[in-house]
Order: structure tokens, then sequence, then C-alpha cells
């Protein structure tokens, strides 16, 4: 090709790229000069709004077949009814307050548990209830890596298509992992957050901690009255570098001890703990004062409700919620799915990862986030209820709990009682990363306490604790609701927006307009501009083939001659 | 997962429901684990008799994944094969202190609820039990069901006559479907310096 022809082509490309560039980007000295030569550009309508998408949302409220949520007796065990939605298996509640090794085949059965997941001995005192009490746990990976599936195992959802990566204590169960062979779903006992452990003040208590996964664990009794050493003079607090060994897969070690204190402690794995404890090796560990005939419910599945409350707390209290807070980095949980070897999860997690770096992105009450929180974590009440709630924030910032249509007062901090006139009422409390209060909630109508009845969330008042990672409404946020606003399945009869789109994991993965569903058209997703798409490419196509003549024409002047 | 999802499909092509729990099986529970659908004498259909009968130990524990880079737990034997119609009984014998199963999934339903034959033995504990074996050649299979005891090692195979190929990521056996990159730290530069290498080399010849 001639140079000058070369250099005609380069100029129809330049007049080219001048009529495709978009009038609206040109520099404004030169827009208000066209305006004050032409006026303004003729009227062009702003893209339509797109049709909104047919998504298929989850039943809100699953089924409850099998009746779990119904009052009953199982074993001379009364089981307080579990209002909202989802309940835990009562026959478990029952083992574990008899012990598992005191219920009739049946019930053990029925309980899904080993016979020596909870084993109660002796009554040491006399006062009719057992002190020797032996705790079974073991480590479970949730939504885990697989060398033979692109998808998670053992999945759990925590909302709607939100599966972490997930390290949780578990009550020690029977049989397989996952609901049957032919799902992937992990077994409802299997779940965020680790259970809580319930049992009485000077009681004798062993935990054993079977490390039924892959990595080092350990037990750490934060805030509960332990020795730092157990009676054969081994480690007992739990930390490697000042303590013990850590326990190996494979491996159990048993921890114990016969607290002098009650109050609401917590409990976490203490190996590389900035890493094992934010993956959900975490959980309430509560110690109930010493009362005559005090049979506790040892572990509590998932915290939530209290389905057998203790002496102490029922003769004050109409019920009782443990409320687990916690969040989570989506790039640490991750990272056990992205490896299998267990070599490369401990150099990825380990030395890779680096949480001075992290943000958390998940927010969760009692192992769920918005709207799977209605399910199960509703405190549910009657006017004049007094109901105490025990909480404690695991997560890595600290969360400012408010209530609606509420005040509350804290009654305990760490597990101690506070001073009768710092008691008062208030309708957000601090929490710093694993401190715990206990929250007397009065549902008496004083226009103090209460305003009356109504669904009433309750929520950490940062702004990032009400979202699934950035997308509202979301994280720990669930309600106070008083028993007529609930149907006959436990569903709150809600008077605001339909629901359907946040039961789907296509509004989580921020594909849908947040008002879409109320709001069509006004706030609907806007249509494209396919003009100013065909303006660019048109722009994109000179510009390329003039950078390509320029080139050519300088590739030519450097050889010069010598091609042929 | 391939074989698990060939399951879900073919039962949901047959329309049959799947267990939700246990209690539709054949269980016996004591301290030592858990024998469930034991079937001593039950012959799956196409079989006249028994054709042989074999006594077998799998061992199960962190022992057994020492030597093999990259898992925790382990079996002794992670390729059990038996002759069709054969009747197996199976000793498992857990050397850690945590539970541990050995599980064959997919025998036929009529005889096995849900298809599954179970072994689960406590810590340091050892179950027996019994089941046979239908007549096509298939491989079924073996695992521990606990949260990721079959993704660290306990995958196994039951092979059944010759079998239907193996299966992926058996230990020992076969591949695993999805294989880590195991690259060393520099891989990216010696890709580079390779790129860059033919790149002048083809240049160098494509003038010469």
């Amino acid at each position: 090709m001639s140079a000058g022809r070369r250099r005609w082509l380069w100029l129809i490309a330049l007049a080219i790229a001048v009529a495709a560039f978009p009038p609206h980007w040109y520099p404004l000295p030169v827009r208000l000069m066209f305006t004050a030569w032409f006026g303004a550009a003729d009227y062009r309508a702003l893209p339509s709004s797109v049709d909104p998408r047919t998504l298929d949302p989850e039943t809100f409220c699953p089924a409850d077949p099998s009746g779990w949520r119904a009052p009953r007796t199982i074993e001379g065990v009364a089981i307080a009814e579990s209002a909202a939605c989802v309940a835990d298996n009562p026959f478990a509640v029952a083992a574990f307050v008899k012990g598992t090794n005191n219920v009739t085949q049946q019930t053990l059965l029925a309980s899904e548990l080993t016979a020596d997941a909870v084993v109660k001995g002796r009554d040491l005192d006399g006062d009719g209830d057992p002190d020797e009490i032996h705790i079974r746990l073991e480590v479970a990976e949730l939504n885990g890596g697989s060398p033979v599936s692109s998808l998670p195992v053992t999945q759990y959802d925590i909302a709607p298509g939100i599966q972490p990566g997930l390290w949780v204590f578990a009550p020690k169960l029977v049989g397989m992992a996952v609901e049957n062979f032919e799902s992937q779903r992990a077994r409802s006992a299997l779940r965020l957050p680790s259970p809580v452990i319930r049992i009485e003040q000077g009681d004798r208590v062993r935990i054993t901690l079977e490390n039924t996964h892959y990595m080092p664990h350990t037990l750490h009794l934060h805030g509960a009255d332990h020795g730092f050493v157990d009676v054969d003079g081994q480690g007992n607090d739990g930390v490697p570098i000042t303590s013990e060994v850590p326990v190996m897969p494979g491996f159990s070690r048993t921890y114990e001890l016969t607290p002098r204190h009650a109050g609401s402690m917590y409990y976490h794995c203490h190996v590389q703990p900035h890493v094992h404890v934010m993956m959900g090796l975490q959980g309430m560990f509560i110690v109930e004062e010493n009362r005559p005939d005090n049979w506790l419910q040892t572990l509590n599945v998932g915290a939530g409700l209290v389905r057998a409350s203790s002496r102490a707390v029922s003769a004050e209290f109409a019920r009782e919620y443990d409320l687990h807070y916690q969040d989570f980095d989506k790039e640490l949980g991750e990272r056990i799915r992205r490896y299998n070897d267990p070599r490369l999860i401990t150099q990825s997690m380990h030395r890779d990862y680096d949480i001075t770096d992290a943000t958390p992105d998940y927010f969760t009450l009692n192992g769920r986030s918005f709207p799977y929180t209605f399910r199960e974590s509703l405190l549910v009440g009657q006017e004049d209820d007094l109901i105490k709630l025990r909480v404690v924030n695991g997560g890595m910032k600290g969360i400012a709990l408010h209530t609606h249509g509420h005040k509350f007062s804290v009654t305990h901090r760490d597990g101690v009682a506070l001073p009768e006139a710092t008691v008062v009422p208030q309708d957000v409390v601090w929490i710093a990363t694993s401190q715990r209060v206990d929250l007397a909630l009065s549902l008496r109508n004083d226009g103090l306490h209460a305003y009356g009845p109504g669904i009433w969330p309750f929520h950490d008042h940062q702004p990032q604790g009400i979202t699934n990672d950035g997308i509202g409404p979301g994280g720990n946020l669930s309600a106070i609701v008083y028993a007529q606003y609930l149907d006959e399945n436990g569903w709150p009869r809600t008077r605001g927006v339909a629901w359907d789109n946040y039961f789907t994991a296509e509004y989580y993965r921020k594909e849908v307009p947040v008002w879409e569903a109320y709001a069509p058209g006004l706030f609907s997703e806007a249509g494209t501009d396919w003009w100013l798409l065909a303006r660019l490419v048109g722009l994109a196509l000179a510009i390329g083939a003039m950078v390509g003549l320029a080139l050519t024409g300088l590739w030519t002047r450097a050889v010069g001659g010598k091609s042929p | 997962m391939r074989w698990r999802g060939l399951i879900a499909f073919a039962a949901m092509l047959a329309g049959t429901s799947f267990a939700q729990n246990h209690s539709d099986h054949d269980m016996a529970v004591d301290r030592a684990g858990v024998v469930m659908n034991e079937n001593l004498s039950a012959l799956p259909r196409g079989c006249d008799e028994i054709s042989r009968d074999y006594q077998l130990t799998i061992r199960a524990g962190r022992a057994y994944a020492r030597g093999v880079p990259g898992m925790t737990f382990a079996m002794s034997e992670h390729d059990v094969r038996v002759e069709p119609c054969s009747r197996i009984e199976v000793t498992f014998v857990n050397e850690d202190d945590v539970r541990h199963q050995w599980m064959v999934h997919g025998l036929p339903k009529y005889l096995y609820p849900a298809g599954m034959f179970h072994l689960e033995a406590s810590g340091g504990q050892r179950v027996t039990g019994t089941f046979i074996v239908p007549g096509e050649d298939r491989s079924y299979l073996v695992h521990c069901d606990i949260a990721q005891h079959m993704e660290k090692g306990m995958r196994g195979q039951l092979v059944v006559g010759s079998g239907s190929g193996d299966l992926w990521g058996v230990t020992g056996v076969s591949d695993q479907f999805y294989r880590s990159s195991y690259w060393p730290r520099d891989t990216y530069l010696w890709v580079a310096v390779a790129l860059l290498v033919g790149f002048l080399a083809s240049v160098r010849l494509a003038r010469g």
C-alpha cells in the first residue's frame, strides 16, 4: 500500500471516529458553544424498563410433617412449644435433658444421637439432678470441597443460595453427614452455629473433643471457670502455645471443668484462632445457677429457643433464647473449596489469607441470615411476658444490637450480674467481639419497655450487619413477634412488601432490582442504549484502524526497501 | 458428584421416594456402632444361590493415610473385589478415636432400604455385618460419610465381578476428577520465557 493511500485511509478513519464520538461526551466548552449556536438536541426517549424476570421463590416456611414445633412430653421431659416455623428435634432435646445414656432406644434413634453423645452420671449433691456430665463434640465441615465434585459437599445455606465454607463443633450423631445418599444437604443437626453448651454451676463436666476434621483443633472455655491443667496435670486451656498440643485429626481429648460461677460464657477452638474461630468453631457456653431438680438441656442445636429451661430461668422468665451473632469473610470460607489437599488448604488459610485485610460479608444470627432468620430465630411472646436473651457476638466486628418497639435491660455482662442501679431500659447495646450480654426483654405495654403487639424487628444497627454481602434486607435481621401476628405455621403475618424476591438466590446475587416487586416500571431494571453501543463500536473500529495504519507506516519506513 | 448424580437421576426416573431419615432402615445400634440393613440370606433377583462366602476385615483410620500424600483418613483396602451373588461378612475395625463408617450405596432397594449397607464403628471399636451382592457386574461406591472423610481419603469401591469401570477418586486406585494444581511457584516465569523463546524462534525462522 502506498504511503499516500494509507494517509487517505487514516483521514477517513479519523472522520468516522469524530462522527461516532458521542456528543454527550464532548468537552463542556464545546457543548456550550454548540448550544449557543444550535440550542438543545432533539428529544430522544430514555430506554424503557426491562420486563421483570420470572423468579421461582423458595417456600417461605417449610412444612413441619414430624410435628417438631408442638409442645410435648418425651421421657418425662416437658418440651415447650417452638412457635417459629422451623423447630429443633424434640427427641434430641429430651435426650440432651435426660442424657443419651438414660433414654429408651426408641428416643435415642429418633434423636439421631450416639449413646455417648451426652452422658449424665451421678447426682453428687443429692438435689435431684445429675452432676456428672460428659459431652462429646465432633468437628464438621460444611460447604466443603471435593476431588470429584465442583459443587460444595455437606451443603448448608445461611440464606438463599449463600453457602460459605464453614467449620462447626457438632453433637455426636449416628450416620451420614447428609440428609440421605441422594442429597448433598447437611442433615438438620449439622449446622451453624456450634451447639450451645448448658451446664449447672458445680457440675463435674467433661467435654471430649473427637476431632473428625482434617485439621488440628482444641477447645478453649472462654470465661468459664476451668483449671489450667486437669486432674492428670494435662493442659486444659486449649491454647497450643501455652497449654497443650492440639487434637490432631482422628484423635480425641477430654477437657474438664467444675465451674464455681454461673453466667453466659463462650467456647471456641484456639488453634490459629484468627482463622478457626472465624470459620465457625465457636459456641455459647452457659453455666446455670445450681438449683434442686435442675435438669438442663445440655446442648441447644442451632441456638435459639431453649425448649427445656433451667429452674432459675423459668422461675423468672416466660422464655429463654440463646442468640449467637457471627460474621464471615467469604474470601476465607471459599478456600476450603478451592483445594482438597489439606496441605494446600492450610497454606491458603494460614499463610496466603491475611485477616488484617479482611472485611466480613455475611452476618448471621443463630447460623442464618435474613430471610432464613425469620424461619427459626423469631422471639415470640405475648403481652406482659418477660423474656431472657443470652447474646454473644462471635464476629470480628462489634454489633450495635437494637430492638424496635422495646427497650430491654442489660442484666449481665460477660456472665457477671450488673449492679441494680445500672440496669436501665435501653434500645441499643454495643457488644464487642466475644462479649456476652444477658438481656431482660419485657413485653409490658407501658410505652417504655414495649409499645404493644406487633412484628418488631431487632438487628445489628451497624449498617453492614443487615446485608448479605452488601444486599439488603439481609444479615442478622430478625423480629420480636407477638403470638397474634404469627400464623398457624409459625410464619409472621407481615403487612409490608412481598418477600418473594428475598427467597431467591438471584436477589442476593445482585441480579434483581430491589424495589421491582412493588414498584414495577418506576424502579425496574433500566433498558440499554444500543445506539450508544453502536457508536462506541464504530469509534473503537476507527481508532483501531488509525493505530494500525500508523504502525504499518512506521514499520515500512524503518525496514525501508528490504521487504519484498 | 458424578456417581451420586447418576443415582439420583435414575431414582428420579423410577419415581421412587428417598428415605428421609434412618427410621426406614433395619438398624442395629450398640456402643460399638451401627449395622444397618444387614442381609444374611435374602438373595438378589437373578441369583439362584450364594456363589461364595467372603470374610473381610477392613481397618480404618489416620494410620492408613500415612504415606498417602494429601490424605488424612484412609482404609486398609479401597478396592474390594468379589464374585457376583456372593455373601460378604465385613468386620470394620476403627483404629482412630473418632467415628468412621464403611458404607456401600446403590444396592437393590427391594433388599436394602435406600440401597444402602452401612457399618459405623465408634472410636476404637469394631463392628461386623453381612450382606449379599447382586449378580451383575458393577462397581459400587464404598465410603465414610462423616463430613470430609470421603474427600480426604476414605473413598473406595466394591467391584462385583468385572465391575463397571473404576470410580473416580478412589484412594490408590484412580485419579481425582478435580485435581489441584501443584505447580511450582515460578511456573508463570517458565511459561512466559517459553512463550518468548517460541515467538523469537519463529520470527527468526520466518525471516531466514
